[in-house]
């Protein structure tokens, strides 16, 4: 041990250079890697939330269906413009239990034509909580003006189409339905499949049916399931599942879950195939700084041969050089490539302007094996070399 | 343990040079005795360096042996070799061959670096035999800041502390100046006459064949007299 710190001390620079190799070429991944997984999660992130949502309903050929007695109202469930059942909240749990399904929320659309404003005005009754209405129906997120629902019973917030057509503004009362109802917000929930012209916490809308439309059916829970699943390449296959259990079931989708899978898959390909090829360049990268290095010492090698240094010392010492320099550059690297992180994010330096730098404290093995492998591949090419040649040949060749 | 001999049995050399294949050493049988000092003369070219590494092992033959005390080191397993190198012969090289980055007394003390515990570095030695070579004030100097004669002398020291039984040197007085070489032959006999150690020199000229027990006149590979 004490012939390799001093062999390291000796030539110093080319010490400095050998780990400086790796130094850079570990930072070089940290970086790399950093803005490709970023790029994958955030890019995968944004297209995971695209098609992962589809409604679940029983149509009905019968308007107001059997639940409703106030025929004059003209009212019925509806979804996608089909008279619908009504759904018990029991099916909430046994959809939840299928494989891949993340979220699911019962949702009440009911539909009447309102004498007073000449048209049909459509009152979803939606879990505000819930991600599968924030994705099936609206969100918090689509609100164009005023506030979005309270617990107050006489709150809606309207479609701003339906605001704009009839047009009201936020603070408006609205009479429909029964009630006088106070225009809290407007929204724009853009293309939906449970898209209603008003909204409203669901258990309101259950009190307006029974109470002020006199629907009153037992088990009145609900007429549609939203449901949410975890990723766009498996809602396929939930929908397979749904369909196999309860075959009596309408699914509805907008089916942009295929092209968003594609892409996934794709870019999932692509971050792999790069991350793949990183990680070759570096045990190239490692190998060749480590095999320069090595064939400048090579006559020097055969120096110590010539007085009698045995094959296994040398190589021990060329391998445990080789490890040394790749540790150390890889660990200098690792520590500078966190820093850099660090300094940029603190910065706000973002690539494109969107994508943040992450350090992966997963990938800290991979990044500590890597250019120690390269090391000792590097290293092993001379040790090859070292047991195949005779210390002459290695003086006088390299004179 | 005593030197019997050192013998060359129809030892051949070929290599491959811009496409054309040169014998560098052409079936020679030479032997050299217990004690004896041995000159392989000869013009540059005529294959003597060449002989003179196949003799100590650090080439391979293209066919032939040659055996050191009845071992045949062409045929020797690598680790066999490098003890044989260790412990009983010394190599002097005509460029001295010393690492450039390390001190005259590192340069002395890596020949005993292979040894095992029992034959640790003994620093005494080291500075006896730099005394003897007037080279003890130089110990910490590296072999840049030395001149070729001392370079030289450093050379026969890294090659006598390990104390062999046999000395191979190729051209030791070929790189200095006369008064240098003188000393160096001197140092060389000495070790002969006291020390009891085989000497094989490889020389174009320049050391007297009085000197010798044996001399081997080689030419285009050949001993030729």
């Amino acid at each position: 041990m004490i012939y390799i710190t001093k062999e390291l001390r000796r030539h110093r620079w080319r010490t400095v250079a050998g780990i400086s190799g790796y130094v850079i070429a570990t930072l070089f991944i940290v970086l790399l890697l950093s803005v490709t997984r970023a790029s994958e999660k955030d890019s995968i992130g944004i297209l995971k939330g695209t098609g992962t949502h589809f409604i679940v309903y029983i149509p009905s050929n019968t308007a107001c269906c059997v639940s409703c007695d106030n025929e004059s109202s003209d009212g019925s469930l509806i979804a996608e413009g089909v008279h619908t059942l009504m759904l018990n909240s029991d099916l909430l749990a046994s959809i939840k239990e299928i494989s891949g399904v993340r979220d699911v929320a019962p949702y009440l659309l009911y539909r009447i034509f309102d004498p007073k404003l000449q048209s049909e005005v459509s009152l979803g009754g939606i879990d505000t909580s819930s991600l599968a209405t924030r994705n099936n129906v609206c969100a918090v997120t689509n609100l164009v003006a005023g506030r979005y629902l309270s617990d107050r019973a006489d709150e809606v917030v309207a479609e701003e189409s339906f605001a704009r057509a009839h047009r009201l503004s936020v603070g408006d009362t609205l009479k429909t339905y029964g009630s006088r109802l106070t225009l809290a917000g407007i929204i724009n929930s853009g293309i939906k499949p449970g898209k209603a012209d008003l909204y409203a916490p669901i258990g309101n809308v259950r009190t307006i049916l029974k109470e002020k439309m006199k629907c009153i059916s037992d088990g009145f829970d609900m007429n549609i399931v939203l449901v949410e699943v975890t990723d766009a390449r498996i809602q396929n296959s939930v929908i397979q599942q749904l369909k196999e259990r309860m075959n009596y079931l309408a699914v509805s989708s907008y089916n942009c879950y295929q092209p968003a899978s594609e892409v996934m898959n794709k870019m999932e390909g692509t971050t792999t195939v790069i991350t793949i090829l990183i990680i070759f360049f570096l045990i190239i990268f490692s190998a060749k700084t480590q095999l320069t290095s090595l064939i400048e010492r090579f006559r020097e090698i055969g120096i110590l041969k010539s007085l009698g240094w045995s094959n296994s010392r040398l190589s021990m010492q060329i391998l445990m050089i080789s490890v040394i320099q790749s540790l150390t550059g890889a660990l200098i690297g690792i520590i500078s490539g966190y820093l850099l992180i660090i300094l940029l994010n603190s910065h706000q330096v973002r690539l494109y302007d969107t994508l943040q730098f992450h350090f992966q404290p997963a990938l800290l093995p991979l990044l500590v094996l890597l250019p120690l492998s390269g090391g000792m591949i590097a290293g092993i090419f001379p040790v090859i070399k070292l047991y195949r040649t005779r210390a002459g040949e290695m003086i006088n060749n390299y004179m | 343990m005593a030197l019997k001999h050192v013998e060359c049995i129809s030892l051949t050399k070929q290599y491959i040079s811009r496409n054309q294949k040169v014998t560098a050493v052409d079936n020679i049988n030479l032997s050299v005795g217990k004690n004896e000092l041995v000159l392989l003369k000869g013009r540059s070219g005529a294959g003597k360096s060449t002989l003179l590494n196949l003799m100590c092992g650090l080439i391979r033959p293209t066919s032939g042996k040659v055996m050191i005390d009845n071992d045949c080191i062409t045929e020797m397993p690598d680790n066999s070799l490098s003890r044989l190198l260790s412990e009983k012969i010394g190599i002097i090289f005509q460029s001295f061959n010393l690492l450039p980055t390390y001190t005259v007394y590192e340069n002395i003390e890596i020949a005993l670096a292979n040894r095992g515990s029992g034959h640790g570095v003994n620093r005494d030695n080291i500075f006896t035999l730099l005394d003897q070579f007037s080279l003890k004030d130089k110990a910490a100097l590296l072999p840049s800041e030395l001149s070729a004669g001392q370079q030289q002398k450093v050379a026969i020291i890294r090659s006598l502390i390990k104390e062999p039984a046999v000395i191979f040197a190729d051209e030791p007085t070929g790189s200095v100046d006369e008064e240098t070489a003188g000393e160096i032959l001197n140092h060389l006999l000495y070790l002969k006459r006291v020390k009891k150690v085989t000497l094989v020199i490889a020389t174009h000229g320049n050391i007297s064949e009085n000197v010798a027990d044996k001399v081997y006149l080689i030419e285009n590979g050949r001993v030729i007299g």
